[in-house]
């Protein structure tokens, strides 16, 4: 501590220090503990906080097992439903979107030329730039009853009425894909890009196939980027709002709207919260699954 | 103004490691002193407890007499040229000049007016307002030492400067170096694994191996009289005779090694006695290649031996010559180019010979290697 | 033809559809901004107008259907957004500035420590990050009693600026770190030694060396915060910002107005990513300019001099610029011949729907749709839309709902 203010003068290592723990203590931890600890507490009002009834108890969590005690399932079937199909979907966005961006980012390091790489680069981030839900609304424009899909469809003839894409939850799962799929691009591209170009010269020489080249050399050396890209799409999808908001049909429910119910509409708070700890656990566990299954380290997954 | 500086038994530790145990030196005031130690060997680390970077744990730093104890690097009257340099790169040359100038509120007039003299003394004169990376490598070290010089330092600390030039830039930034401090009398203080650099340019050098010093002196006494088998070996060349001692006359030692009877001096073992020796110590006999001589009629020396000719190796002003004594003992000599060595040729037998005054004999101990 | 090339022509076609997967729908958005119709829509092309970026329109049946221009609700979420988005810059650029500074100087256990902290709001849902600020601050508030506490304890602004640092600050942090990285600390040393001090060396030589950092940071910080909605939509508590604007419009039903605005923010960001494209060649081009010179100077050798030939090259930018200013004359030509553009083809699309929604009204009556009903919105209701997905025609002749 001493050497630190030696270091940095008094002036600077009062900013320092003030903004560190500003920042960790009191955006990161303290609300966070807070949060957990509220998520077993009964739902008071704010004034009888701190009074006699305000205990832990483990209700918030019991009703998403078990449903609320007038229900008449043994299961509280329709919140872990959600909780997993949420969980499901966003694994599955994952997968599809690190096959579709597997090729774009090898193209992008090792195939193009460095200037239509670059090209490609910029005019990729545009689209990322626009706000989340205006590109979700662009989606609902094209899935729409009357909206272009259909009607290129019915004017082709392949169809005869309009298909309900929103209710079928198609557009829900397009637009989830859509959303996050920048964020496997960039960690693909950067760590094949890291790969020297002559690795892959030699195993051609030594008589590997396109395949086995990509399986043996360039899926090994890229596992970080791989790790990061899909723990970053995975946390993205599953805590996502703003897609599920404009494009779910009104009977399906995205976890973080069930939360957003809990917190807004019925002014449970403490059953938001335990709700969103629920959310927090599996990220959590998702990454430490990313840790463990591609052998990296947190600071690689983030950069 | 110029300060001398002394070391007081500094030590310095990093966790169970010492980098520097126990040294002691006194610099002299106006001095060009050089530390000469192979990488690792603790040089670096006693240059940045002079400059302040870093605290000894064990022992003081005095500069004209006075403790250093807690006094930052910004306070000390030195001034530290970098192994990299270190200039800015976002300022221009003068601004890197006078950088020392304007933190201490010297107005912007008086710094201009500075930094064209100082540009001036390095002959950079109308480049001030040149990018730092639009220098060559010369120039940029010319810049950092005006940098270092700008607010006339009473110790100037080189730490390698010279190692990232190639060979012909490097001679000649020995000799601006040596003129410069000539001209502004400060102590230099210069670390450096070259030993030729360190020969050609200081009045007296510090020999450092695994954190000690190992021998200090002015050049030619550290060339001639090692007092170790290290400095021996690292300053300069040498050829190494392991041997017993069998007899000793006055200062005059016979030492055999490998059947071969050696006459030499007994070496140094500091400034003002010699090593005494009996016989059956284990000893390393040191001769140098350019004291080795092939007999004739001329040169006919009081250590005389035959060897077998392994290779002759050109370098430019010399020749060197490997032979092959026996099956442990090589040896090299040289030879200026001038010489005609015709005769030899590979596996031919010579008789050589070397003056005892030239040989020295040293306790057994760690030779330098490289 | 060869593997090479058959394998080029591969990735070409994937690439393209890649792109028209990604820019495709953006497209599709921005030209509905320009049709008359009530619902955004290309292929029932009513009129080629500007109406969604004006005054919007007032509907035969008497609903105000909002353009851009004449929204205040937009506009005064697009006045939060910009105060929380410099809150947050003033906030989380110092705060990404002093962690990974703090970052260089901390060594082995201690480090991961840090750097796993620093990183974890990143990794935390941003709807949790939002809950967790607005709990902390409502008990805050609550303890706080009446008085200052309590009203910034409950002020959705300044609740939105804090959730919004906690992991803004991250990505700050992690661009600070990227340049940290390539920093010579020696340059520290070399100033210190000099006779700064710690406050002079931060001051001259690393927030210097930080600029670009700082303004890219700083760039970021906002953009990330422009167009947050995670977060924001629980930290905002009563008030609303831009994005929870149009989340709401795009809740309540779509319209071309959102369009419109979408199609702005496009034309923003393609401006900027041009102008900082042709920035940075500049840039480059003037760095190798001065890498010859000073080769040059340092050699003193004609032979290494190159020969520039000063024939001037046309930028294949430009046949692009043609290219679209072709097809843009070209449909505009198409539009006015086939009378879709003007005030004149808007007035007619009026007209003619207004007889089919006489018509239509006269079909409900028929089928004993109670007039209540439709005179108190009942089936444009928020609960409902996605019935009213079920036919379209329906939903396109009430227009929107706002």
């Amino acid at each position: 501590m001493n050497t630190f203010y030696k270091k940095n003068g008094p002036l600077i290592s009062t900013y320092f220090i003030i903004a560190i723990v500003f920042w960790l203590v009191f955006l990161i931890i303290i609300p966070q503990l807070y949060m957990l600890d509220l998520s077993f507490r009964p739902n008071l009002p704010p004034l009888l906080r701190g009074g006699p009834d305000d205990v832990h108890t483990l209700v918030h969590y019991k009703h998403f097992i078990f449903g609320s005690e007038t229900s008449q399932d043994n299961y509280n079937y329709v919140d872990i439903g959600v909780f997993f199909n949420t969980i499901i979907t966003a694994i599955f966005v994952t997968i599809i979107n690190l096959c579709f961006c597997y090729p774009i980012a090898f193209y992008m390091a090792k195939v193009a030329n460095p200037k239509s790489a670059r090209l490609l680069i910029v005019s990729l981030i545009i689209p990322f730039w626009i706000n989340e839900l205006l590109r979700s609304f662009a989606l609902r424009i094209l899935f729409a009853g009357e909206g272009v899909i259909n009607n290129v469809l019915i004017g082709s003839g392949l169809i005869d009425s309009a298909i309900n894409f929103i209710a079928l939850d198609i557009a829900l799962y397009t637009g989830l894909t859509y959303a996050y799929i920048l964020l496997m691009i960039f960690p693909l591209y950067n760590a094949i890009e890291s790969l020297d170009t002559n690795q892959l010269e030699a195993a051609k020489d030594l008589g590997s196939s396109t395949l086995r080249t990509h399986w043996r050399i360039v899926i090994p050396h890229a596992k970080a980027g791989i790790a990061s890209g899909c723990t970053m799409v995975f946390m993205l999808t599953a805590g996502a709002l703003a897609t599920p908001v404009v494009l779910s049909s009104p009977n399906t429910y995205w976890f973080t709207q069930l939360i957003y119910q809990w917190f807004n509409m019925n002014d449970n708070w403490s059953r938001g919260s335990a709700y969103s700890i629920l959310l927090l656990s599996v990220s959590v566990v998702f990454v430490l699954l990313m840790m463990r299954l591609f052998k990296v380290k947190i600071g690689e997954i983030i950069r | 103004m110029s300060a001398d500086v002394e070391l007081q038994n500094i030590s310095v530790t990093f966790g169970n490691f010492y980098a520097a145990k126990n040294v002691s030196v006194k610099i002299r005031e106006g001095e060009f002193f050089s530390f000469l130690g192979p990488s690792g060997c603790g040089k670096t680390t006693l240059l940045r407890a002079i400059s302040g970077f870093l605290n000894p744990s064990e022992g003081k730093v005095l500069i004209s007499g006075q403790d250093m104890a807690g006094i930052g690097p910004n306070k000390r009257p030195t001034s530290l040229i970098f192994q990299n340099l270190a200039l800015f790169p976002l300022m221009s040359v003068s601004e890197n000049i006078v950088f020392s100038l304007e933190v201490r509120g010297v107005g912007k007039l008086e710094r201009q007016k500075r930094a064209e003299e100082l540009l001036e003394l390095i002959a950079l004169s109308g480049q001030g307002d040149k990018k730092v990376h639009e220098l060559s490598g010369g120039q940029r070290q010319r810049v950092a030492i005006a940098r270092a010089l700008a607010i006339e330092p009473e110790v100037l600390l080189l730490d390698e400067p010279l190692s990232a030039l190639d060979l012909k830039l490097r001679q000649k930034m020995r000799t601006e170096l040596r003129a410069i401090q000539k001209r502004v009398g400060i102590t230099f203080i210069y670390i450096t694994h070259d030993q030729g650099e360190a020969l050609t340019m200081s009045d007296r050098v510090a020999v450092m191996n695994e954190g000690e010093l190992e021998q200090v002196g002015l050049c030619d006494d550290v060339y001639d009289y090692p007092h170790t088998p290290f400095v021996a070996t690292f300053v300069g060349e040498n050829n190494a005779f392991y041997g017993k001692v069998t007899s000793v006359q006055n200062d005059l030692v016979n030492v055999e090694s490998s059947g071969i009877n050696f006459f030499a001096k007994a070496g140094k073992k500091d400034e003002n006695s010699n090593h005494s020796f009996s016989s059956g110590d284990d000893v390393i006999l040191f001769i140098r290649p350019e004291s080795i001589f092939i007999k004739n009629d001329n040169n006919k020396l009081d250590n005389t031996f035959t060897a077998k000719v392994n290779t002759i190796e050109f370098e430019g002003n010399l020749k060197n010559i490997y032979l092959k004594m026996n099956s442990d003992m090589s040896l090299k000599f040289s030879v200026p180019n001038a010489v005609d060595t015709s005769e030899l040729s590979n596996n031919t037998d010579v008789e050589l010979t070397f003056s005892s005054q030239k040989a020295i004999v040293l306790p057994k101990g760690a030779l330098a290697v490289d | 033809m060869k593997p090479q090339h058959a394998l080029n022509f591969i990735f070409g076609i994937y690439i393209f559809i890649f792109l028209t997967y990604l820019f495709g729908p953006l497209i599709i958005m921005s030209i509905t901004a320009f049709n008359s119709a009530e619902f955004p829509s290309i292929t029932p092309w009513e009129c080629f107008s500007w109406r969604w970026f004006q005054e919007g329109k007032i509907a035969y049946d008497g609903q105000h259907l909002a353009g851009l221009a004449s929204d205040w609700r937009l506009h005064d979420g697009l006045i939060k957004s910009l105060i929380i988005g410099t809150g947050v810059v003033i906030l989380a650029v110092p705060i990404g500035m002093a962690a990974s500074i703090v970052l260089t100087q901390v060594h082995s256990r201690l480090r991961t420590i840090f750097y796993s902290v620093s990183i974890m709001p990143v990794l935390f849902p941003g709807v949790i990050i939002g809950i967790s600020t607005v709990v902390l601050w409502d008990r805050i508030a609550t303890i706080g009693g009446e008085g200052f506490i309590a009203d910034i304890g409950r002020n959705g602004i300044f609740l939105t600026i804090l959730g919004q640092t906690c992991f803004i600050s991250t990505y700050c942090f992690l661009i600070f770190v990227a340049r940290l990285q390539r920093f010579d600390q020696t340059q520290e040393e070399a100033a210190l030694d000099l006779g700064a001090s710690q406050t002079q060396v931060f001051f001259k030589i690393l927030i210097p060396y930080l600029m670009p950092a700082i303004a890219s940071s700083a760039v970021i910080a906002f953009l990330a915060s422009f167009e947050n909605y995670n977060t924001t939509v629980f930290s905002i508590l009563s008030d609303q910002t831009l994005t929870t604007v149009i989340a709401s419009k795009v809740r309540l039903g779509i319209s071309p107005a959102i369009s419109a605005l979408a199609l702005v923010i496009i034309a923003l960001t393609l401006i900027a990513a041009i102008s900082y494209e042709i920035l940075r060649r500049r840039e480059d081009r003037r760095k190798k300019e001065r890498q010859d010179l000073l080769l040059f100077e340092q050699t003193k050798d004609s032979r290494l001099q190159k020969n520039e030939k000063k024939s001037f090259k046309i930028p294949k930018s430009v046949f692009v610029i043609l290219f679209l200013m072709v097809v843009g004359i070209f449909s505009f030509n198409q539009l006015i011949k086939n009378n879709l553009y003007g005030p004149a083809c808007v007035t007619a699309a009026e007209e003619a729907k207004k007889s089919k929604f006489s018509e239509q009204l006269k079909l409900l009556q028929q089928n004993q749709v109670s007039d209540d009903a439709l005179q108190e919105g009942e089936l444009g209701g928020n609960q409902d839309y996605g019935d009213i997905f079920g036919d379209p025609n329906l939903f396109k002749d009430f227009g929107g709902f706002d």
